[in-house]
């Protein structure tokens, strides 16, 4: 595997212009969608099989009745240890030697086990191609060493796109830098390879607690349990068997036999 | 913030038939191998049931696909580890063995019953797997009513048996009740199971169990499964053992639990 890339979203630099929805909307193509009102500027409310890049808009009440307003540009996180991956029954999803993870479209078939378990929702169905979408790190632009839409189009840098090991030093320097000016809070999300999902190839630098953002605050991996459940189940199946071979064995009693 | 993959009515049909398949597949193989030789005709009837079952669940679960097509997609890959890979390989595997089974038990001949056991006593294994496995796949998502319990197949496994065999005991009430008693006898067996299994399932739930035990399936819940589809046909049977339409009325009751649960379970959290 070549180096793993990532994408860093510093929230402190991000001013809310959305440059990196409409980008990730033109260069792949992705169909509009009538908008919603949701309360806020946010639109749209989640991510969709149109919408792979989504700025978050969260009013923060703050101690003395004031207003934080926080910004973040939301996408698909590229997880380490990916849901959609481990789900995928045709081999669709696959990990590429840049360590993200894409959705073959042509091997696809549409039977959405993936679209269930993605523990942030992000991984969305079209009913025109009936196949699963996700953001794709612009997987045809990183191929050709032009970084995806999104970061290129960003006026602030609040999305940075290179190399994992650079990317999380910077943003290690950053949550210092923040914290001596006084944001308190300031903390990354998803970055510790050794954290949740084995770390996040898009991770964040967010001003506030994950859930302020409506981000799970230690999302795990759905497939974590399927030995445990399995072997439950084969315990309910020894007793509903043990059950049935105790009917069919006794004999004559209670109306056995000639019921 | 997480999102469902719209596995609607098809589905909720396809857990429903197939647990029935595998529940009368596994029933007709015991049935075969440790009954007696009136239980013969009971074994006829679950594997026969079980053909035409699993032949509408490849249906389903095909047309269900975004692009149908491509189901055959699934077969160029087997991840032992990952439900839905596993789920479709079993389905059609044990749609072999239903097959070979019903073939065998059109034949009256010794050989060919000699036969129709063996072949059962493997086949009933695919069978467990085909009742069990969609619950094992709903709890291996990111979805809180589905994956915060560890029981869902527990639960769909105890259900596919007493649904099955509901279904067994209908048709062979049907034909005139023999055999009936002993099937009726696993049923009860299998329900009390499914009532210990969904109690657990549902305090191990605790809040994540709210989308079916409060709002607008809540009645559903309470009502179909608990009370219809467990309760009273386990009561009936108390009461009624004896009396044959009773007991027919209880099986139909159960089948009505069976789809009731699936119903529940996935279009709570998706409607």
């Amino acid at each position: 595997m070549a180096r793993t890339l990532a994408m860093f979203t510093d929230t402190s630099l991000c001013i809310g212009c959305r440059a990196c929805q409409v980008a990730c909307k033109q260069w792949n193509e992705l169909g509009m969608e009538v908008p919603e009102w949701t309360g806020t500027y946010q639109n749209h409310e989640h991510f969709s099989d149109k919408t792979f890049r989504l700025v978050r808009f969260i009013e923060e009440p703050k101690p003395n009745g004031d207003l934080a307003w926080l910004l973040m540009s939301d996408v698909c996180k590229h997880c380490a240890q990916a849901g959609c991956l481990d789900a995928c029954p045709t081999g669709a999803i696959y990990r590429t030697e840049f360590g993200t993870v894409n959705i073959n479209q042509n091997t696809c078939n549409g039977c959405r086990y993936c679209v269930s378990s993605c523990p942030f929702g992000v991984v969305s169905f079209n009913h025109d191609t009936g196949t699963a979408k996700k953001c794709t790190f612009c997987d045809d632009r990183i191929h050709n060493g032009l970084g995806p839409a999104c970061a290129k189009a960003c006026p602030t840098e609040s999305i940075q796109f290179g190399f994992r090991d650079e990317l999380m030093t910077k943003a290690q320097k950053r949550v210092e830098t923040l914290k001596a000016m006084g944001f308190k809070e300031a903390q990354l999300y998803g970055a510790d390879q050794n954290g949740f999902l084995g770390g996040l190839n898009a991770f964040f630098l967010l001003l506030s607690k994950p859930g302020t953002y409506n981000l799970p605050v230690d999302p795990k991996l759905p497939q974590r349990n399927v030995m445990v459940d399995s072997l439950l189940s084969i315990g309910s199946a020894v007793l509903v068997g043990l059950g049935a071979l105790l009917a069919f064995r006794e004999r004559g009693r209670n109306g056995g036999d000639h019921a | 913030m997480l999102k469902t993959p719209d596995w609607e009515l098809m589905i909720v049909l396809y857990f429903f038939l197939g647990g029935i398949a595998g529940g009368a597949y596994f029933t007709a193989a015991i049935a075969d191998n440790f009954g007696s030789a009136r239980d013969r005709r009971t074994a006829t009837v679950g594997y026969l049931l079980s053909l035409p079952l699993v032949a509408a669940c490849g249906l389903l679960l095909v047309a269900d696909l975004g692009v149908p097509l491509r189901f055959l997609n699934m077969m160029r890959v087997f991840k032992f580890s990952d439900p839905m890979s596993a789920g479709a390989w079993a389905l059609g595997v044990f749609g072999l063995f239903s097959f070979v089974s019903s073939v065998l038990s059109l034949s009256s001949s010794e050989t060919a019953l000699a036969w129709r056991r063996r072949v059962g006593l493997v086949g009933m294994f695919f069978g467990f797997f085909l009742a069990s496995y969609t619950g094992v796949l709903l709890s291996n998502t990111a979805l809180p009513l589905w994956s915060q319990s560890r029981l869902m197949g527990a639960l769909f496994l105890a259900s596919a048996a007493s649904t099955g065999m509901a279904a067994v005991s209908l048709i062979l009430f049907i034909m005139g009740g023999e055999g009936l008693g002993k099937v009726k006898r696993a049923d009860r067996y299998s329900m009390l199971i499914e009532i210990v299994v969904l109690a657990a399932f549902l305090a191990l739930l605790g809040s994540a169990a709210q989308p079916i035990v409060r709002g607008q399936f809540a009645t559903l819940f309470w009502v179909g499964l608990v009370g219809v589809g467990l309760l009273i046909p386990l009561l009936l049977d108390l009461v009624g053992h004896r009396v044959k339409p009773l007991g027919a009325l209880a099986a139909l009751l159960v089948l009505t639990g069976g789809f009731v649960l699936r119903y529940v379970v996935l279009m709570s959290i998706q409607a």
